[in-house]
């Protein structure tokens, strides 16, 4: 056992050398690689807690729009429930005046064809009645309707004669007109009446198809209706109270 | 037969001998400076590291972790320190089982060298951590008494380390070779993994007693450790 002196000197250039050598190939690679790393690793994570402290706020800002959305979506549906109320008011408001109009022009209507059809059936059942009328007198008196009325007119003109007068003024001529042609009996007592209340006027006969049957006398500014229309309008008044009733009778029963 | 290595001339280089210690020291560098330098030439942080480096990498921070526990502070500067005596003592004593290699940590010019180093690395880490003051102020702690014992005691420690490690491996080496002409087929082989075993735990001695010397050289005075219990 000896100590070579000039090996312990090599020996320790050789440690020295080997230390220089490890630190340059093995401890500062291996240490920086194991800083640069764990810095790597260290940036990752923070990088890592930044995108999940970026995703949660993406995500809370999602859940605030989904509510916001929601709220929205809530007040769009009370929005449309009310203009759908609003609107079906409406319409009903409207079908309900629609049809309180359609009732009413069908009441008028019905009520105009129920004046239609009185008319009808006024001058209809007149003129049966004043043919049957016309029939009797002409079967059972051999006289005629006009004639009768002219007769009796003839005689109802005295008694009226202050009237008459009062209301005819200043008139020359008188007219009469019927629907028919009057009778020359019946001409002859009428031009003997008025010739003895009106000596100085003028009489002229005068027919007109479209009048009621009787006489109407004018003189002046007199005018003396001598017809059957108020009897008709009688008759008319009596279809009227009838039809009235049935309608009663037909709404009763529905 | 030679019991140490510094005597086997391996060849010379301009009339200067080179003996198997000084050569084997450079198969030793050489085989570690080449194999980091293979490993750790294409390091980049965004790849994952391959397995040798993870290699290299468990053994780097298996000893900066021992450092660790018995240093205190930056512990770099002694980590290319001791770590280098760990890799060298213990690459060097791996190395026995080659045939033909002599360990250069059988010569006791090696573990002198060795402990040398270690002897003048504890006052330059000392003093490069406290100042030239403060460190020489532990010469003459708990009193300027104990100077020639704390001087004494510096060097012995050298010495210890030096003796400790040459004994230890000249020995083994010593007794594989005697045993290795008595039963050539068996008691090498067992002399062989106890030497590996031996190797490995002296190198871990030899460089956790040189951290522990050169941490309590470092460690300021309320912060210093007890020296551990040599084995």
């Amino acid at each position: 056992m000896s100590i070579d002196w000039i090996t312990v000197a090599a020996q320790i250039a050789n440690f020295l050398v080997l230390v220089l050598l490890l630190r340059r190939f093995l401890y500062r690679p291996i240490l920086d690689g194991i800083d640069a790393r764990e810095a790597e690793i260290t940036n990752r994570m923070q990088e890592a807690v930044r995108a999940r402290e970026k995703a949660q706020a993406a995500e809370q800002e999602h859940l605030d729009q989904v509510r916001a959305l929601h709220a929205q979506q809530a007040d769009i549906a009370e929005t449309v429930r009310k203009q759908a109320e609003a609107q079906r008011d409406a319409l009903l408001a409207e079908t309900h005046k629609r049809l309180e109009q359609e009732r009413i022009d069908w009441l008028a209507h019905l009520d105009e064809e129920k004046h239609k059809y009185a008319a009808r059936l006024q001058r209809a059942g007149g003129g049966a009645l004043l043919s049957l009328t016309r029939k009797a007198l002409k079967d059972l008196a051999d006289d005629t309707l006009e004639g009768r009325i002219a007769q009796h007119l003839a005689r109802r003109i005295k008694p009226m004669a202050g009237d008459l007068r009062d209301a005819a003024g200043k008139g020359t001529e008188a007219v009469i007109t019927s629907r028919e042609a009057l009778p020359e009996a019946a001409r002859t007592d009428l031009l003997r009446s008025l010739h003895e209340v009106f000596p100085a006027v003028s009489v002229r006969f005068d027919t007109n198809a479209e009048q009621s049957p009787g006489l109407l006398l004018r003189i002046g500014g007199a005018q003396l209706d001598w017809t059957v229309d108020g009897y008709i309008d009688s008759l008319g008044d009596v279809m009227d109270a009838q039809l009235t009733a049935g309608v009663d009778l037909k709404g009763a029963r529905t | 037969m030679n019991l140490s290595p510094d005597q086997t001339i391996i060849f010379e280089a301009w009339g200067i001998p080179v003996n198997a210690t000084i050569f084997y020291t450079w198969v030793v560098m050489a085989l570690l400076t080449v194999t980091s330098h293979l490993i750790t030439r294409r390091l980049r942080a965004d790849v994952p590291p391959s397995r040798w480096r993870t290699t290299l990498e468990v053994i780097v921070q298996g000893i900066q972790g021992q450092i660790e526990e018995v240093a205190q502070g930056p512990t770099r500067y002694l980590l290319y320190y001791a770590g280098t005596l760990f890799l060298f003592v213990a690459m060097s004593n791996l190395l026995l089982v080659v045939p033909g290699f002599e360990p250069p940590t059988a010569s006791l010019s090696t573990t002198t060298a060795l402990a040398l180093s270690v002897l003048v690395a504890v006052p330059l880490f000392g003093i490069t951590s406290r100042g030239i003051g403060g460190y020489l102020k532990t010469y003459l702690e708990p009193s300027f008494i104990m100077l020639p014992f704390n001087i004494i005691a510096e060097f012995s420690r050298g010495i210890s380390l030096a003796i400790r490690l040459y004994g230890n491996i000249m020995s083994g080496a010593v007794i594989a070779a005697i045993l290795l002409s008595v039963a050539p087929f068996f008691f090498p082989v067992v002399m062989d993994v106890l030497g590996l075993l031996t190797g490995m735990i002296q190198a871990y001695i030899f460089a956790i007693l040189a951290t522990v010397y050169i941490s309590s050289a470092t460690a300021s005075p309320d912060t210093s450790q007890p020296e551990k219990e040599t084995p």
